[in-house]
Formats: C-alpha cells, sequence, structure tokens
C-alpha cells in the first residue's frame, strides 16, 4: 500500500549547518509511527518539511505515492494533513470554538456560521474530552486544557494524516489516556499518525513502527516489537543511557528554608508547608490544580496572604520578586519562551539578566567579565556555539539550561522549578536531574513542580500532591510510588463509592 | 583563500558597516552631499551648523523616546511637555538669581515630574502608555491654554538665552548640550545594568520581571527621563526662539518618534540605540530644510514632510516579524 504522507531523502540546511541530511520516512495508514531523537536531532524540521512549512533543499515529499513538486502548508491541508504543534498556536483571546475553527470557519452567505462552528466544534472536543463551555476564551484554560484544544483544531479538520509533536508534554494522566484511546480509534479508523515523544513508555505502549533521528541522520526506520525503552534510547544518543535518574541519596541534617502557614495565593488556599535546605521536595498532581500559583505565590510574583511565614530566616513573605532574590529565591518559568528567555537578544545578555537586575543601577558594566560568566556557564552546562548569538537560535533543552543557568552565578538557597524537564530531550533531562541533586546536596532547597511523575518519584524526598487548590497528601519517601501520586492527584482515597 | 570579510576585523567593521546607525549616517551624508550640488548655500559650514542646532532640539526630544520605546512603552506627551517647558520658564523668573540657573531648575523638576505621572499611570494603575501619555498630552494643553492664553510670553532667563544663542569655539551651545546628553545617554543605556533592564523589559516584561528586574521603578524612570529630556528640549528651544507660545512643542512628537524609528530602534521595544537616534533626527530636520528650499506652500509641506518619512520608513524601517 502506498503511504498517505512521505518523505524520501530529504534533506535540510540552515545557514549552512546542515539539520536533515538524507532522512525517509514513509507514514502508512493505520499505523501510529513514532519520531524519536533528542532536542536539536531534526524531527521539528522533518514536521515542517512533511507539512510544508518549509522547503527541503534536496529529496522529495510524496503524497499518496505521488511526489509533490512544491508542498506548502495549503497543499498539506488539502490533502488533510494535520500538525498538533509542540509550541501552542492558539490564540488567547478567541474562544474555544473560534480557535479550533480558525481558518476553517464553515459560512453562510460569507458570514461565519456559528451554529454550524459550535456543532462541529462540539463534536471534536467529545473525542477529546473538553467539556468547558466552547465560548471561553481559550487565554483562561490551563495548559494541558489548551494542549486539548489544539488536538481538537487538528481533528476538526478531518484530517488523513495527523502529526503530533509532544503532544503530551504538559498534559495530566487522565488526559493523557483520554489522548491514547483516541489515537487508538482514530487508527483503527485507517488514519496515519505521526507521534513524537520524549516519554518513552507513551511510545512502546502506543506505537508499531518508529524512526530515530540522531543529529539528522536517521538511526532506525523499524518497528517497535522487540525493542525495548534502553534500546531506543541508545540509538537516541548513541550510547548506553546508563540510569536516566541519579542515586538517591538522603541528605544530611535538614533546617528549615522556608515555611509557611495559611498560606493561601492565586487558585492555592490554607497551605501549611515547611520547605527543607538539602530536599528536593516535589509539587505534584493533575495540571492546572493550583500548583504554579504555590510557587509564583512563594517567589511574590503574585499577591499571596499567610498567617505566618519565614523565608530563609526572614519573617514574611518576600512580596516582591526583587525581595525574593534577595532572599535567596530564585524561579525558572515553565514555559520558557515566553516567561524564562528574551529570545531576541543574546545567550550571554540572557544569563547576565538576573545581574543587572540586581547591580546597582547605574554602575559601568564590563562587557568582558560578562563574556566570561557566561562562558564559564556555558562550559559548566555544556551549551555550545557562539553565545552572542539569539536565544532563540538555541534548541529547546539548551533553551531550558540558560533559563537555569542565569541563576547560578548568584547562588540562590532555594530554586522553584516549573516544570523544568518539559519538552527537552532525554541527555538534557539527565543533567537537570543530575543539577538539582547536587543542588540539594549542597545544602540548599529544591522545590520541583513537575508534571512527570516518574521524575517526582525517583528525585524528590517528599512530594506534595496538589488537588483543587489544597495539598491533598504529602507523601514522604517510603510513600513515594506513581500509583500514590497518580491516586492522590485524582482523589481516590477520599472516593467512597466509585461512580 | 578567506577573505578579509572572514577575519575578526573584517567581522567587526562588517557589522558597523550594516547596522542601522551607521546606515542612517550613510544617508544623511548622502542627502547631504547631493543637497550641496543641487542647491547653492546647502553645504555651507554655516547652513549644516544651523541644521546640526535644530536637530539637536529633536535630539534631546528623542533621547527620552529612545529609552521609554527600547523599554516598550510610547510617550506621547514629549510635545505638551515641550510646551510646558517653554511657557511656565519665562513665568519663573525672579530676580534673587541672576544666572537663571535656579528657574531653569525649576522647570526640569516639573518636567520630571510630569513624566513619572505617566510612568505611574503606566506602571502601576496599568494604562497602556499611549492612553496615558495621550490624556497627559491633552491635560496640560487645556492647562496651557488657561496659564497662558493664546499670548506668546518672552524669557528674559540670562541662562536660557545663553543657551540658544552662543556659539563657545564656534559651536552653538545647544549642539555642546547635545553632545553632552548623548555622551550620558549612550552611556546609561549600553553601559550599565539599568540600561540592561530597559532592553530586558521590552524584549520580555514577564521574563524580565520573574527575573528580578524592578520592573514599575524602572517603567517611571524611563518616563521620568522622557519628561526630563523633553523639559530641556523646551528650554533650548526658548532660548533659540526667545519667546515661548502654545504649540511650539507640538513639531516634536512625530518627529521624536520618527528620528527613534529612522535609527533603527524596534517600535516593539527590546531592540535598539541612542546611537542611530541622533543621525534620524539629523535626517529629518535635513528633510524639512530641503522642503523649504523647494519653495512649497505651508499645506505642500506637511504633506511632503509626512510623505517624505513614511517612505524612508518604508525603506528602512520596517521590521522582521518576531516569533
Amino acid at each position: 500500500m502506498a503511504p498517505l504522507l512521505a518523505a524520501r531523502g530529504v534533506s535540510k540546511s540552515f545557514f549552512g549547518n546542515p539539520v536533515l541530511r538524507d532522512v525517509s520516512i514513509a507514514l502508512q495508514p493505520g499505523r501510529v509511527h513514532a519520531l524519536l531523537g533528542e532536542n536539536g536531532a531534526g524531527k521539528s524540521t522533518l514536521i515542517n518539511l512533511l507539512s510544508g512549512a518549509l522547503r527541503p533543499d534536496g529529496g522529495t515529499i510524496e503524497v499518496d505515492g505521488r511526489a509533490v513538486a512544491r508542498m506548502t502548508p495549503a497543499l498539506a491541508r488539502q490533502a488533510g494533513i494535520a500538525v498538533v504543534q509542540q509550541e501552542l498556536s492558539l490564540t488567547a483571546s478567541l474562544s474555544i470554538a473560534e480557535n479550533i475553527g480558525l481558518g476553517a470557519y464553515p459560512k453562510r452567505f460569507g458570514l461565519v456560521d456559528y451554529s454550524a462552528l459550535a456543532a462541529r466544534a462540539k463534536a471534536a472536543c467529545e473525542l477529546v474530552g473538553l467539556h468547558e463551555p466552547l465560548s471561553t476564551p481559550v487565554g483562561q484554560l490551563p495548559l494541558g486544557r489548551r494542549q486539548m484544544v489544539e488536538i481538537a483544531k487538528a481533528l476538526y479538520r478531518k484530517p488523513r494524516v495527523l502529526i503530533l509533536d509532544e503532544p503530551t508534554s504538559s498534559l495530566s494522566a487522565t488526559e493523557t489516556k483520554i489522548l491514547t484511546d483516541l489515537l487508538e480509534r482514530l487508527r483503527s479508523e485507517g488514519i496515519a499518525i505521526l507521534y513524537i515523544s520524549h516519554r518513552l513508555n507513551e511510545v512502546m505502549k502506543l506505537c508499531h513502527h518508529v524512526t530515530v533521528l540522531k543529529d539528522g541522520i536517521c538511526t532506525a526506520d523499524r518497528s517497535l516489537e522487540g525493542t525495548d525503552a534502553a534500546g531506543l534510547v541508545r540509538l537516541m544518543v548513541g550510547r548506553d543511557p546508563g540510569d536516566l535518574f541519579p542515586q538517591w541519596r538522603p541528605s544530611p541534617s535538614p533546617a528549615t528554608a522556608i515555611s509557611v502557614r495559611d498560606f493561601s495565593a492565586g487558585l492555592m488556599r490554607d497551605v501549611d508547608l515547611d520547605i527543607r535546605t538539602g530536599e528536593v521536595l516535589g509539587i505534584g498532581g493533575l495540571v492546572g490544580q493550583g500548583q504554579e500559583d504555590l510557587l509564583l505565590g512563594l517567589y511574590g510574583a503574585i499577591p499571596a496572604r499567610t498567617a505566618s511565614a519565614t523565608v530563609n530566616g526572614a519573617p514574611g513573605l518576600p512580596g516582591g520578586v526583587p525581595r525574593a532574590n534577595a532572599l535567596g529565591l530564585a524561579y525558572v518559568p515553565a514555559d520558557r519562551k515566553r516567561e524564562g528567555l528574551h529570545l531576541i537578544h543574546t545567550i550571554t545578555t540572557n544569563m547576565m539578566l538576573p545581574a543587572f537586575a540586581r547591580l546597582p543601577a547605574l554602575k559601568l558594566r564590563s562587557r568582558r567579565a560578562e563574556r566570561e560568566t557566561a562562558r564559564g556557564l556555558a562550559t559548566q552546562l555544556g551549551i555550545k556555539g557562539d553565545l552572542a548569538r539569539q536565544a532563540q537560535a538555541l534548541s529547546g533543552g539548551n533553551q531550558q539550561k540558560v533559563a537555569l543557568a542565569k541563576w547560578m552565578p548568584h547562588d540562590p538557597l532555594v530554586l522553584l522549578l516549573n516544570d523544568p524537564t518539559r519538552g527537552v530531550d532525554v541527555e538534557t533531562k539527565r543533567e537537570i536531574y543530575l543539577m538539582l541533586r547536587a543542588f540539594a546536596a549542597a545544602g540548599k532547597a529544591v522545590v520541583l513542580l513537575s508534571s512527570d511523575t516518574p521524575e517526582l518519584v525517583h528525585l524528590c524526598e517528599r512530594v506534595a500532591v496538589v488537588r483543587e487548590g489544597r495539598i491533598a497528601a504529602m507523601l514522604e519517601r517510603a510513600a513515594l510510588s506513581e500509583e500514590a501520586i497518580v491516586s492522590a492527584a485524582m482523589g481516590a482515597e477520599n472516593r467512597k463509592v466509585a461512580a | 583563500m578567506t577573505g578579509w570579510k572572514d577575519s575578526a576585523g573584517g567581522r567587526r567593521v562588517m557589522a558597523i558597516l550594516s547596522s542601522r546607525p551607521f546606515l542612517t549616517v550613510a544617508i544623511v551624508a548622502a542627502v547631504w552631499i547631493a543637497a550641496s550640488f543641487a542647491s547653492r548655500g546647502f553645504g555651507a559650514y554655516g547652513h549644516l551648523r544651523y541644521l546640526v542646532e535644530l536637530g539637536a532640539v529633536i535630539g534631546l526630544v528623542a533621547a527620552g523616546q529612545t529609552f521609554v520605546v527600547i523599554a516598550g512603552g510610547i510617550d506621547l506627551s514629549v510635545a505638551a511637555i515641550v510646551t510646558v517647558s517653554a511657557i511656565s520658564l519665562p513665568l519663573l523668573s525672579w530676580q534673587a538669581d541672576p544666572t537663571g540657573l535656579a528657574p531653569v531648575l525649576a522647570v526640569l523638576a516639573l518636567t520630571t515630574i510630569i513624566g513619572l505621572v505617566n510612568g505611574l499611570g503606566v506602571a502601576l494603575l496599568r494604562v497602556h502608555p499611549m492612553i496615558m501619555t495621550l490624556a497627559m498630552a491633552t491635560f496640560l494643553q487645556g492647562l496651557l491654554i488657561i496659564i497662558a492664553g493664546g499670548s506668546a510670553v518672552t524669557a528674559e532667563n540670562p541662562l536660557v538665552h545663553w543657551l540658544g544663542n552662543a556659539r563657545p569655539a564656534g559651536i552653538p551651545a545647544g549642539v555642546l548640550l547635545w553632545v553632552a546628553v548623548s555622551m550620558i545617554v549612550l552611556t546609561v543605556m549600553h553601559a550599565t545594568p539599568f540600561g540592561a533592564r530597559i532592553f530586558a523589559m521590552g524584549a520580555n516584561p514577564l521574563a524580565a520581571a520573574l527575573s528580578g528586574v524592578p520592573v514599575t521603578s524602572t517603567t517611571l524612570a524611563v518616563y521620568g527621563i522622557s519628561g526630563f529630556t523633553s523639559g530641556l528640549a523646551g528650554v533650548l528651544v526658548l532660548g533659540m526662539n526667545g519667546q515661548g507660545y502654545v504649540g511650539i512643542g507640538d513639531p516634536y512628537l512625530l518627529a521624536s518618534i520618527a528620528a527613534v524609528v529612522l535609527g533603527g530602534t524596534s517600535i516593539l521595544g527590546g531592540l535598539g540605540t541612542y546611537a542611530g537616534t541622533i543621525p534620524g533626527a539629523i535626517l529629518l530636520v535635513t528633510i524639512t530644510a530641503l522642503i523649504t528650499v523647494v519653495n512649497a506652500s505651508p499645506g505642500w509641506r506637511s504633506i511632503l514632510f509626512g510623505s517624505l518619512i513614511l517612505g524612508l520608513l518604508l525603506l528602512s524601517g520596517r521590521e522582521q516579524a518576531r516569533r
């Protein structure tokens, strides 16, 4: 059978740097095809070639076995190719229905036919388990729900080929389950699916065939049968991955770094929490239950109230970010493009920003000292290349490293991390884990908000599971397991009778 | 064989040659040379000196505007602040101070406070900069009409007179003032943490705030600076003109924004330099001078000026879309 969509020997370079070299991939109907590779391996570029967003330097794109002379996004749409991008492409101020239909609104007498739109959008939403009113502005939804809107948007177009770029990186366990069931159904209906994920367990469960990219070269194109997760990682990194998570060791003599009583901020209510030095404290739960507000409230970035608080020995909450920084708090946001980095500024400038924020306003800068500090941080974290480039030139994993690195010269006492490994390749994940453990071992406190449950189990001393704005459970190391976290997150222990 | 362009020094030269400030300087030079051939007297030293002197007023207003625009805002009250400065100064002359310094400082303090109020509205009340500063401009214009009415006020301040007319070592005092301000502005912008904060705020205010940049005080500061430099421009224009009247500052609103954008500063914030605004200001007065040479009626002059600015911006000032 001819593949619905295929690339034959495609190559692509950016500014003389080859990103893809002679890569072929064929998407067959009724098959879930996994595309694996570290960040910067060329996955996104390959998707962009398949969907007509970019043109290959060499090779051809084929639809239904016929070479397309010049693939364009419009042609791809006509051919029934839908892409769910990793970076969400939704418009925050438009409603769910408007976002889903955007660019393909049903028309009546030249006007948008809103009732037809609502009916079709509703059908797409039901497929992905979105029950919010269709008129809700997308900006009001938590990240995980926005991702579901993005998927509904692709389904609305009745695709024959569905390409998903890390769809689960911001989804909760339940949402992930809905998605995997949905993909299984679409597959049985004969749709070709290309699935990109850094979560190998998902890939092993869901996919049948795998293409692995490493540094722009295809290192595997084969059936997933008889392959194990370790084998896949080897194909991606070209070496034995070892244990993804570093050895866990208890931390010596903890002291209290942050202590709050009756703390409220944003969605969070009545939180009593002690954060200890030398520990990694996990914050888990379904996406969007208020975890982020807990971090931002402690950091002084959103208003917070509390009955009593001490932060690194000082009474009261910081109440503002500069004060929080002065007290030794540092925050690494989840959305690095929007909240973490200045994409149009150089890597060096990004790394120096916390210093600029703290130094006396009119002290003269030394560009040379700045370059040296940045170079030191880059070497330490393995960020390669010219640091005078704009930050947007970096791959996602390296951007995350920069977002972390900028705090390092300030030696923070408490590191607040908001999903730091989201959409980051395996190798970078491991580096980040090592840094976090080393940080805790040095007697600092790490607060790790994560949507990746294994991460919480393997890295944390304790995990606070948040549900509906409250800490539903505080799991100690001995009681930590993925099951325990998930059941606390879903409120399983409170549910007397299953519905 | 590798060309000179690939050497380190060559790359630096190429970077300068392709930078926007240099491009703007090159346009100014080209226009000056072409105009000197076309019109007798245009290229005379005295005339070019006069152009730079006129450019100083725009340059001063645009100094504050550059700060505000890089920080991601815009100041539409600069013209009104220039007028406030030029009208309130003559009203403030008192005998006890023979140098005239005290009234000048008082007026600069006043215009700085006006700028700080703009900053308060933008930073604390979260009013959009365009609305805040436009409302401020309208408010000030009303106040000026009440205070000064339709009549011009004459300045009898020795310092202001000196600033507008003296030529130490053959260079107009206003130009010297501009040079001094330019050096301070460039230093603050590119060589201090304060300058770096402004760029960070303009490029991504949320990321800047989460990195500990004191957003409120920095916003206050940039609008305060804009009020100060507009006030300074008002003092200079009063000295050059001898009289202040309602509307004296009007030409400087579009001119200040055009100078900023012609100089390559992104109107979206986060990128740019005052080093481009300087030739941008000179380019604007040059265009005005050329239009005067053509001998068109006032209506046509405005139409020509507007079209030329638009044309220049289309040629050089368009921005690449940001991801």
